[in-house]
Protein backbone atom coordinates (compact mmCIF):
# COMPACT_ATOMS: atom_id res chain seq x y z
CA UNK A 1 0.00 0.00 0.00
CA UNK A 2 2.84 2.29 -0.75
CA UNK A 3 0.88 4.51 -2.90
CA UNK A 4 -1.91 4.76 -1.21
CA UNK A 5 -5.82 3.36 -1.57
CA UNK A 6 -6.19 1.44 -4.62
CA UNK A 7 -8.35 3.40 -7.62
CA UNK A 8 -12.11 2.49 -7.17
CA UNK A 9 -12.09 1.68 -3.52
CA UNK A 10 -15.30 2.94 -1.81
CA UNK A 11 -15.07 5.03 1.41
CA UNK A 12 -17.53 4.74 3.21
CA UNK A 13 -18.74 6.37 6.42
CA UNK A 14 -21.27 5.49 9.06
CA UNK A 15 -21.75 6.86 12.74
CA UNK A 16 -23.52 5.35 15.53
CA UNK A 17 -24.87 7.00 18.56
CA UNK A 18 -26.14 4.85 21.58
CA UNK A 19 -28.08 6.39 24.55
CA UNK A 20 -30.23 5.18 27.09
CA UNK A 21 -33.78 6.30 26.88
CA UNK A 22 -36.10 7.00 30.00
CA UNK A 23 -37.09 3.58 30.72
CA UNK A 24 -33.44 2.70 30.84
CA UNK A 25 -33.48 0.55 27.77
CA UNK A 26 -30.42 1.27 25.37
CA UNK A 27 -30.91 3.14 21.82
CA UNK A 28 -29.02 2.87 18.93
CA UNK A 29 -29.26 4.64 15.93
CA UNK A 30 -27.11 4.81 13.16
CA UNK A 31 -25.90 7.94 10.63
CA UNK A 32 -26.51 8.02 6.95
CA UNK A 33 -24.13 6.31 5.15
CA UNK A 34 -21.42 8.96 3.17
CA UNK A 35 -19.53 6.86 0.38
CA UNK A 36 -16.73 8.72 -1.32
CA UNK A 37 -14.69 6.79 -4.50
CA UNK A 38 -11.11 6.60 -4.52
CA UNK A 39 -9.88 8.26 -8.17
CA UNK A 40 -7.02 7.02 -9.63
CA UNK A 41 -3.85 8.67 -9.36
CA UNK A 42 -1.95 8.94 -12.49
CA UNK A 43 2.44 8.74 -11.28
CA UNK A 44 5.22 7.24 -12.37
CA UNK A 45 8.67 7.16 -12.05
CA UNK A 46 12.17 6.50 -13.94
CA UNK A 47 15.32 5.44 -12.34
CA UNK A 48 18.53 4.79 -13.83
CA UNK A 49 19.93 0.85 -12.97
CA UNK A 50 22.83 1.33 -13.89
CA UNK A 51 25.38 1.58 -10.97
CA UNK A 52 27.96 3.71 -13.08
CA UNK A 53 28.50 5.05 -16.62
CA UNK A 54 28.11 2.05 -19.09
CA UNK A 55 31.84 1.60 -20.87
CA UNK A 56 31.88 1.82 -24.72
CA UNK A 57 34.13 1.37 -26.87
CA UNK A 58 33.42 3.84 -30.96
CA UNK A 59 31.60 2.20 -33.37
CA UNK A 60 30.65 -0.56 -30.39
CA UNK A 61 26.61 -1.61 -31.19
CA UNK A 62 23.83 -2.76 -28.87
CA UNK A 63 25.26 -1.10 -25.69
CA UNK A 64 22.68 -1.24 -22.98
CA UNK A 65 21.04 1.36 -20.62
CA UNK A 66 19.12 -0.21 -17.81
CA UNK A 67 16.62 1.94 -16.00
CA UNK A 68 13.59 1.28 -13.41
CA UNK A 69 10.00 2.20 -14.83
CA UNK A 70 7.97 2.16 -11.67
CA UNK A 71 3.76 3.21 -11.42
CA UNK A 72 4.06 5.11 -8.10
CA UNK A 73 -0.15 5.56 -8.88
CA UNK A 74 -2.67 3.92 -7.27
CA UNK A 75 -3.98 2.01 -9.91
CA UNK A 76 -3.05 0.19 -13.31
CA UNK A 77 -1.78 1.78 -16.05
CA UNK A 78 -0.20 1.87 -19.17
CA UNK A 79 2.84 4.07 -19.73
CA UNK A 80 4.58 4.73 -22.85
CA UNK A 81 8.26 4.91 -23.45
CA UNK A 82 9.95 7.35 -25.64
CA UNK A 83 14.06 7.46 -25.71
CA UNK A 84 16.18 11.13 -26.14
CA UNK A 85 19.34 11.22 -26.96
CA UNK A 86 19.82 14.82 -28.17
CA UNK A 87 20.28 15.96 -24.72
CA UNK A 88 22.71 18.18 -23.24
CA UNK A 89 25.93 17.95 -20.96
CA UNK A 90 27.97 15.64 -23.41
CA UNK A 91 30.39 14.99 -26.28
CA UNK A 92 28.41 12.63 -28.76
CA UNK A 93 24.94 11.45 -29.19
CA UNK A 94 24.51 7.70 -28.96
CA UNK A 95 22.08 6.53 -31.53
CA UNK A 96 19.51 4.67 -30.00
CA UNK A 97 18.58 1.55 -31.79
CA UNK A 98 15.58 -0.20 -29.81
CA UNK A 99 14.32 0.01 -26.09
CA UNK A 100 13.74 -3.86 -24.72
CA UNK A 101 11.08 -4.77 -22.03
CA UNK A 102 12.71 -7.16 -19.10
CA UNK A 103 9.99 -9.65 -19.91
CA UNK A 104 11.42 -12.56 -18.35
CA UNK A 105 12.05 -10.11 -15.58
CA UNK A 106 15.96 -11.26 -14.67
CA UNK A 107 16.81 -7.19 -15.17
CA UNK A 108 19.21 -8.24 -17.56
CA UNK A 109 19.33 -7.44 -20.95
CA UNK A 110 18.51 -11.56 -22.58
CA UNK A 111 18.97 -10.70 -26.63
CA UNK A 112 16.13 -12.85 -28.73
CA UNK A 113 14.09 -13.23 -25.15
CA UNK A 114 13.44 -10.16 -23.89
CA UNK A 115 10.71 -8.80 -25.98
CA UNK A 116 11.08 -5.30 -27.88
CA UNK A 117 9.21 -2.61 -27.36
CA UNK A 118 7.10 -0.78 -29.87
CA UNK A 119 5.54 3.25 -29.08
CA UNK A 120 1.47 2.35 -28.88
CA UNK A 121 1.69 -1.76 -29.38
CA UNK A 122 2.93 -3.07 -26.26
CA UNK A 123 3.19 -0.26 -23.73
CA UNK A 124 4.29 -1.59 -20.52
CA UNK A 125 0.68 -1.84 -18.13
CA UNK A 126 1.84 -1.63 -14.85
CA UNK A 127 -0.05 -2.30 -11.68
CA UNK A 128 0.02 -0.08 -9.18
CA UNK A 129 3.41 0.19 -7.19
CA UNK A 130 4.47 -2.55 -9.60
CA UNK A 131 7.96 -1.92 -11.81
CA UNK A 132 9.44 -3.38 -15.10
CA UNK A 133 13.46 -3.00 -16.06
CA UNK A 134 13.53 -0.95 -19.74
CA UNK A 135 16.70 -1.49 -21.47
CA UNK A 136 17.83 1.17 -24.22
CA UNK A 137 20.41 -0.22 -26.68
CA UNK A 138 22.33 1.90 -28.49
CA UNK A 139 25.36 2.30 -30.91
CA UNK A 140 28.46 4.27 -30.18
CA UNK A 141 29.03 6.81 -33.38
CA UNK A 142 32.90 5.29 -34.65
CA UNK A 143 35.49 7.99 -33.82
CA UNK A 144 34.73 9.20 -30.51
CA UNK A 145 37.74 10.06 -28.52
CA UNK A 146 38.91 8.34 -25.33
CA UNK A 147 36.51 9.83 -22.05
CA UNK A 148 33.69 11.13 -24.63
CA UNK A 149 30.43 10.64 -22.54
CA UNK A 150 26.85 10.15 -24.49
CA UNK A 151 23.50 11.03 -22.41
CA UNK A 152 20.28 9.02 -23.17
CA UNK A 153 17.56 10.10 -21.63
CA UNK A 154 14.20 7.59 -20.82
CA UNK A 155 10.62 8.88 -20.27
CA UNK A 156 7.66 7.18 -19.48
CA UNK A 157 4.37 8.87 -19.45
CA UNK A 158 0.64 7.87 -18.40
CA UNK A 159 -0.93 6.80 -21.66
CA UNK A 160 -4.59 8.25 -20.28
CA UNK A 161 -2.99 11.61 -19.66
CA UNK A 162 -0.16 13.93 -18.45
CA UNK A 163 0.12 17.60 -17.05
CA UNK A 164 -0.04 19.70 -14.12
CA UNK A 165 -0.55 17.61 -11.04
CA UNK A 166 -4.73 17.75 -10.88
CA UNK A 167 -5.25 17.37 -13.84
CA UNK A 168 -8.60 14.95 -14.70
CA UNK A 169 -9.48 13.09 -16.73
CA UNK A 170 -13.44 12.30 -16.20
CA UNK A 171 -14.05 8.68 -16.04
CA UNK A 172 -10.79 6.93 -17.57
CA UNK A 173 -9.56 6.00 -13.71
CA UNK A 174 -9.68 2.68 -12.92
CA UNK A 175 -13.08 1.12 -11.30
CA UNK A 176 -15.12 3.80 -12.92
CA UNK A 177 -13.67 7.35 -11.44
CA UNK A 178 -11.93 9.75 -12.65
CA UNK A 179 -8.15 9.95 -13.18
CA UNK A 180 -6.08 12.44 -11.81
CA UNK A 181 -2.61 13.33 -12.26
CA UNK A 182 -0.24 13.20 -9.51
CA UNK A 183 2.52 14.75 -8.12
CA UNK A 184 5.07 13.69 -10.55
CA UNK A 185 2.85 15.04 -13.75
CA UNK A 186 2.46 11.40 -14.88
CA UNK A 187 5.58 11.06 -16.10
CA UNK A 188 9.12 10.76 -15.34
CA UNK A 189 12.39 10.74 -16.68
CA UNK A 190 16.14 9.48 -15.82
CA UNK A 191 19.03 9.91 -18.38
CA UNK A 192 21.70 6.96 -18.50
CA UNK A 193 24.74 7.61 -19.68
CA UNK A 194 27.75 5.89 -22.16
CA UNK A 195 31.54 6.73 -21.71
CA UNK A 196 33.96 5.57 -24.44
CA UNK A 197 36.98 3.94 -23.55
CA UNK A 198 39.71 4.24 -25.82
CA UNK A 199 43.13 3.03 -26.12
CA UNK A 200 45.94 3.80 -28.84
CA UNK A 201 49.68 2.26 -29.43
CA UNK A 202 52.65 4.09 -30.40
CA UNK A 203 56.08 2.91 -31.03
CA UNK A 204 59.63 3.97 -30.61
CA UNK A 205 62.33 1.84 -32.03
CA UNK A 206 66.15 2.52 -32.06
CA UNK A 207 69.31 0.39 -32.78
CA UNK A 208 72.26 -0.36 -30.97
CA UNK A 209 75.57 -1.47 -33.50
CA UNK A 210 78.29 -3.34 -31.44
CA UNK A 211 81.11 -4.27 -34.15
CA UNK A 212 83.76 -7.38 -33.84
CA UNK A 213 86.34 -5.03 -32.56
CA UNK A 214 84.50 -3.67 -29.77
CA UNK A 215 83.44 -0.71 -31.71
CA UNK A 216 79.60 0.82 -32.98
CA UNK A 217 80.52 0.50 -36.62
CA UNK A 218 78.00 -0.76 -38.67
CA UNK A 219 80.51 -3.26 -40.37
CA UNK A 220 79.74 -7.23 -41.91
CA UNK A 221 79.81 -9.23 -38.93
CA UNK A 222 78.43 -5.86 -36.35
CA UNK A 223 75.40 -6.96 -34.56
CA UNK A 224 72.71 -4.54 -34.39
CA UNK A 225 70.41 -4.62 -31.71
CA UNK A 226 67.14 -3.41 -31.83
CA UNK A 227 64.36 -2.29 -29.12
CA UNK A 228 61.12 -1.54 -29.92
CA UNK A 229 58.92 0.26 -26.92
CA UNK A 230 55.09 0.42 -27.26
CA UNK A 231 52.99 2.72 -25.31
CA UNK A 232 49.72 2.43 -24.87
CA UNK A 233 48.15 5.54 -24.12
CA UNK A 234 44.23 6.26 -22.59
CA UNK A 235 41.67 4.79 -20.31
CA UNK A 236 40.18 1.71 -22.82
CA UNK A 237 42.40 -1.56 -23.02
CA UNK A 238 44.02 -3.06 -26.29
CA UNK A 239 42.93 -6.72 -26.24
CA UNK A 240 44.68 -8.63 -28.67
CA UNK A 241 47.65 -6.32 -29.35
CA UNK A 242 51.15 -8.04 -31.50
CA UNK A 243 54.35 -6.13 -32.18
CA UNK A 244 55.78 -7.62 -35.40
CA UNK A 245 58.95 -5.97 -36.93
CA UNK A 246 60.72 -7.37 -40.50
CA UNK A 247 64.45 -8.44 -40.54
CA UNK A 248 66.23 -5.83 -42.64
CA UNK A 249 67.37 -6.53 -45.46
CA UNK A 250 71.21 -7.42 -45.86
CA UNK A 251 70.90 -8.77 -42.26
CA UNK A 252 70.46 -11.94 -40.49
CA UNK A 253 68.20 -12.73 -37.41
CA UNK A 254 69.98 -14.20 -34.46
CA UNK A 255 68.55 -17.29 -33.10
CA UNK A 256 66.78 -17.03 -29.51
CA UNK A 257 67.46 -13.14 -29.55
CA UNK A 258 63.61 -11.95 -28.74
CA UNK A 259 63.50 -10.36 -25.67
CA UNK A 260 60.07 -9.07 -24.11
CA UNK A 261 60.03 -6.96 -20.92
CA UNK A 262 64.05 -8.63 -20.58
CA UNK A 263 62.47 -12.24 -20.64
CA UNK A 264 63.91 -14.20 -23.44
CA UNK A 265 61.32 -15.74 -25.68
CA UNK A 266 61.72 -18.83 -27.96
CA UNK A 267 62.03 -18.51 -31.93
CA UNK A 268 59.46 -21.03 -32.30
CA UNK A 269 55.14 -21.00 -32.02
CA UNK A 270 54.39 -22.56 -28.75
CA UNK A 271 53.63 -21.74 -25.43
CA UNK A 272 55.72 -18.26 -24.98
CA UNK A 273 54.28 -15.26 -27.38
CA UNK A 274 57.44 -14.58 -29.25
CA UNK A 275 58.00 -16.12 -32.58
CA UNK A 276 60.35 -15.86 -35.90
CA UNK A 277 59.10 -17.06 -38.75
CA UNK A 278 58.83 -15.25 -42.54
CA UNK A 279 61.88 -13.49 -41.67
CA UNK A 280 59.71 -11.42 -39.28
CA UNK A 281 59.53 -11.58 -35.46
CA UNK A 282 56.46 -11.79 -33.99
CA UNK A 283 55.50 -10.53 -29.73
CA UNK A 284 52.01 -10.71 -28.77
CA UNK A 285 51.17 -8.80 -25.53
CA UNK A 286 47.77 -10.14 -25.03
CA UNK A 287 45.56 -7.29 -23.53
CA UNK A 288 46.66 -4.17 -22.47
CA UNK A 289 45.50 -1.45 -20.25
CA UNK A 290 46.36 2.16 -21.11
CA UNK A 291 49.31 4.15 -19.28
CA UNK A 292 51.58 0.88 -19.69
CA UNK A 293 55.02 0.24 -22.10
CA UNK A 294 55.85 -3.24 -24.07
CA UNK A 295 59.70 -3.22 -24.42
CA UNK A 296 60.75 -6.10 -27.22
CA UNK A 297 64.42 -6.26 -28.09
CA UNK A 298 66.02 -9.15 -30.77
CA UNK A 299 69.53 -8.94 -32.46
CA UNK A 300 70.35 -9.71 -36.22
CA UNK A 301 73.94 -10.17 -38.11
CA UNK A 302 74.70 -7.99 -40.84
CA UNK A 303 76.13 -9.98 -43.39
CA UNK B 1 -50.74 5.68 -8.44
CA UNK B 2 -47.45 4.31 -9.32
CA UNK B 3 -46.13 7.92 -9.85
CA UNK B 4 -47.47 9.16 -6.75
CA UNK B 5 -46.28 6.60 -4.44
CA UNK B 6 -42.76 7.41 -5.88
CA UNK B 7 -43.03 11.16 -5.82
CA UNK B 8 -44.30 9.98 -1.63
CA UNK B 9 -41.08 8.11 -1.08
CA UNK B 10 -38.98 10.51 -2.36
CA UNK B 11 -40.16 13.10 -0.30
CA UNK B 12 -40.02 11.13 2.60
CA UNK B 13 -37.05 8.77 2.56
CA UNK B 14 -34.06 11.42 3.76
CA UNK B 15 -35.94 11.50 6.36
CA UNK B 16 -36.80 8.19 7.80
CA UNK B 17 -33.80 8.07 10.21
CA UNK B 18 -34.67 10.92 11.55
CA UNK B 19 -38.87 9.79 11.92
CA UNK B 20 -38.11 7.20 13.56
CA UNK B 21 -35.61 7.68 16.05
CA UNK B 22 -35.88 10.26 19.08
CA UNK B 23 -32.38 10.96 18.38
CA UNK B 24 -31.21 12.28 14.72
CA UNK B 25 -27.63 11.46 13.41
CA UNK B 26 -26.11 12.88 10.65
CA UNK B 27 -22.98 12.45 8.84
CA UNK B 28 -21.26 14.50 6.31
CA UNK B 29 -17.62 14.54 4.77
CA UNK B 30 -15.37 17.44 3.45
CA UNK B 31 -12.59 17.55 1.32
CA UNK B 32 -10.59 20.24 2.51
CA UNK B 33 -8.08 21.68 -0.66
CA UNK B 34 -5.67 24.68 -0.27
CA UNK B 35 -5.16 26.36 -3.66
CA UNK B 36 -3.58 29.54 -4.89
CA UNK B 37 -5.69 32.59 -5.74
CA UNK B 38 -4.67 34.82 -8.53
CA UNK B 39 -2.58 36.44 -6.24
CA UNK B 40 -0.89 33.78 -5.19
CA UNK B 41 -1.96 33.84 -1.93
CA UNK B 42 -3.14 30.13 -0.20
CA UNK B 43 -6.98 29.61 0.24
CA UNK B 44 -8.29 26.44 1.60
CA UNK B 45 -11.75 25.50 0.85
CA UNK B 46 -14.07 22.52 1.88
CA UNK B 47 -16.52 20.96 -0.18
CA UNK B 48 -18.69 17.54 -0.07
CA UNK B 49 -16.57 15.40 -2.60
CA UNK B 50 -18.01 12.34 -4.64
CA UNK B 51 -14.61 11.16 -5.61
CA UNK B 52 -11.16 12.02 -3.42
CA UNK B 53 -7.39 10.67 -4.21
CA UNK B 54 -4.69 9.59 -1.90
CA UNK B 55 -3.54 12.15 0.37
CA UNK B 56 -6.40 14.41 0.14
CA UNK B 57 -7.25 15.78 3.94
CA UNK B 58 -10.82 14.90 4.68
CA UNK B 59 -12.74 16.44 7.09
CA UNK B 60 -15.32 14.24 9.09
CA UNK B 61 -18.74 15.93 10.62
CA UNK B 62 -21.60 14.44 12.88
CA UNK B 63 -24.31 15.71 13.47
CA UNK B 64 -26.77 15.08 16.58
CA UNK B 65 -30.38 15.76 17.67
CA UNK B 66 -32.41 15.12 20.52
CA UNK B 67 -35.73 15.43 18.55
CA UNK B 68 -37.94 12.90 20.90
CA UNK B 69 -39.71 13.86 23.63
CA UNK B 70 -37.18 12.00 26.18
CA UNK B 71 -33.94 12.80 27.41
CA UNK B 72 -30.84 10.73 26.34
CA UNK B 73 -28.72 9.63 28.68
CA UNK B 74 -25.26 7.79 28.52
CA UNK B 75 -25.03 9.29 25.24
CA UNK B 76 -22.42 8.20 22.89
CA UNK B 77 -21.21 8.43 19.67
CA UNK B 78 -19.17 5.98 17.56
CA UNK B 79 -17.20 6.03 14.23
CA UNK B 80 -15.64 3.03 12.88
CA UNK B 81 -12.56 4.63 10.54
CA UNK B 82 -13.36 3.60 6.98
CA UNK B 83 -9.99 1.73 6.17
CA UNK B 84 -8.68 3.37 3.43
CA UNK B 85 -8.75 6.34 5.87
CA UNK B 86 -5.90 7.23 8.21
CA UNK B 87 -7.16 9.16 11.25
CA UNK B 88 -5.69 12.95 11.78
CA UNK B 89 -7.01 13.87 15.14
CA UNK B 90 -9.43 16.13 16.29
CA UNK B 91 -10.05 19.43 18.36
CA UNK B 92 -12.01 17.58 20.78
CA UNK B 93 -10.90 16.95 23.71
CA UNK B 94 -13.61 14.46 24.83
CA UNK B 95 -13.02 12.19 21.87
CA UNK B 96 -11.50 8.56 22.66
CA UNK B 97 -9.83 6.25 19.92
CA UNK B 98 -9.13 2.83 19.64
CA UNK B 99 -6.42 1.01 17.65
CA UNK B 100 -8.05 -2.55 17.83
CA UNK B 101 -11.66 -2.45 16.37
CA UNK B 102 -13.57 -0.67 19.51
CA UNK B 103 -11.83 -2.96 22.59
CA UNK B 104 -9.95 -0.82 24.14
CA UNK B 105 -10.60 3.00 24.40
CA UNK B 106 -8.52 6.02 25.55
CA UNK B 107 -6.28 8.92 24.51
CA UNK B 108 -4.32 8.01 21.77
CA UNK B 109 -1.18 8.84 23.73
CA UNK B 110 -2.13 6.41 26.27
CA UNK B 111 -2.72 3.40 23.85
CA UNK B 112 0.56 1.46 22.87
CA UNK B 113 0.91 -1.50 19.76
CA UNK B 114 2.23 -4.62 19.96
CA UNK B 115 5.31 -4.23 17.81
CA UNK B 116 7.03 -7.54 17.81
CA UNK B 117 7.06 -9.92 20.83
CA UNK B 118 7.08 -8.55 23.87
CA UNK B 119 7.62 -4.76 22.52
CA UNK B 120 5.34 -2.06 22.12
CA UNK B 121 5.70 1.60 20.68
CA UNK B 122 2.98 4.15 21.23
CA UNK B 123 -0.08 4.09 18.90
CA UNK B 124 0.09 6.50 15.77
CA UNK B 125 -2.81 8.64 14.67
CA UNK B 126 -3.03 5.68 11.81
CA UNK B 127 -3.48 3.17 13.96
CA UNK B 128 -6.58 4.59 15.04
CA UNK B 129 -9.64 2.43 14.01
CA UNK B 130 -12.68 3.72 15.83
CA UNK B 131 -13.12 7.22 17.77
CA UNK B 132 -15.91 7.97 19.77
CA UNK B 133 -17.46 10.76 21.93
CA UNK B 134 -18.62 10.17 25.46
CA UNK B 135 -21.33 12.82 26.72
CA UNK B 136 -20.91 12.77 30.44
CA UNK B 137 -24.18 14.91 30.13
CA UNK B 138 -27.93 13.54 29.34
CA UNK B 139 -29.14 15.32 25.96
CA UNK B 140 -32.28 17.27 26.61
CA UNK B 141 -35.30 17.41 24.29
CA UNK B 142 -34.22 19.21 21.00
CA UNK B 143 -30.97 19.70 21.84
CA UNK B 144 -28.42 19.46 19.06
CA UNK B 145 -24.40 19.07 18.64
CA UNK B 146 -21.68 19.00 16.39
CA UNK B 147 -18.78 16.10 16.55
CA UNK B 148 -15.34 16.09 14.06
CA UNK B 149 -12.55 14.28 13.39
CA UNK B 150 -10.12 14.15 10.53
CA UNK B 151 -8.63 12.00 8.02
CA UNK B 152 -6.41 11.39 5.26
CA UNK B 153 -7.10 9.16 2.16
CA UNK B 154 -4.48 6.21 2.61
Amino acid sequence: MAVGTTAGTTISNTATASYDDPGGNQVSVPSNTVDIVVDELLDVTVATADAGDIVVTPGSINRVLSFTVTNTGNGSEAFRLTPNAAVGGDQFDPTTTSIVLDTNGNGVYDAGIDTVYTQGTNDPVLASDASIRVFVLSSIPAGQNDNDRGIVELTAAATTGTGAPGTTFAGQGQGGGNAVVGSTGADGTDSGRYIVQNATISFAKSAVVADPFGGTTSVPGSIITYRLIATISGSGTLTNAAISDAIPTGTTYQNGSITLEGTTLTDAADGDTGSFASNAITVGLGSVSGGQTRTVTFRVRIN
Amino acid sequence: MLKLLLAFMALVAPATAFATDSVALSSMVFVEKTISDADGKAKTTLHEPKVVTPGDRLIFIVNYQNRGAAVARNFVVTNPLPNAVAYQGTADAAAEVSIDGGKIWGALAALKVADGANRWRSARPEDVTHVRWTMKQAIPVGAQGKLSFRGIVR
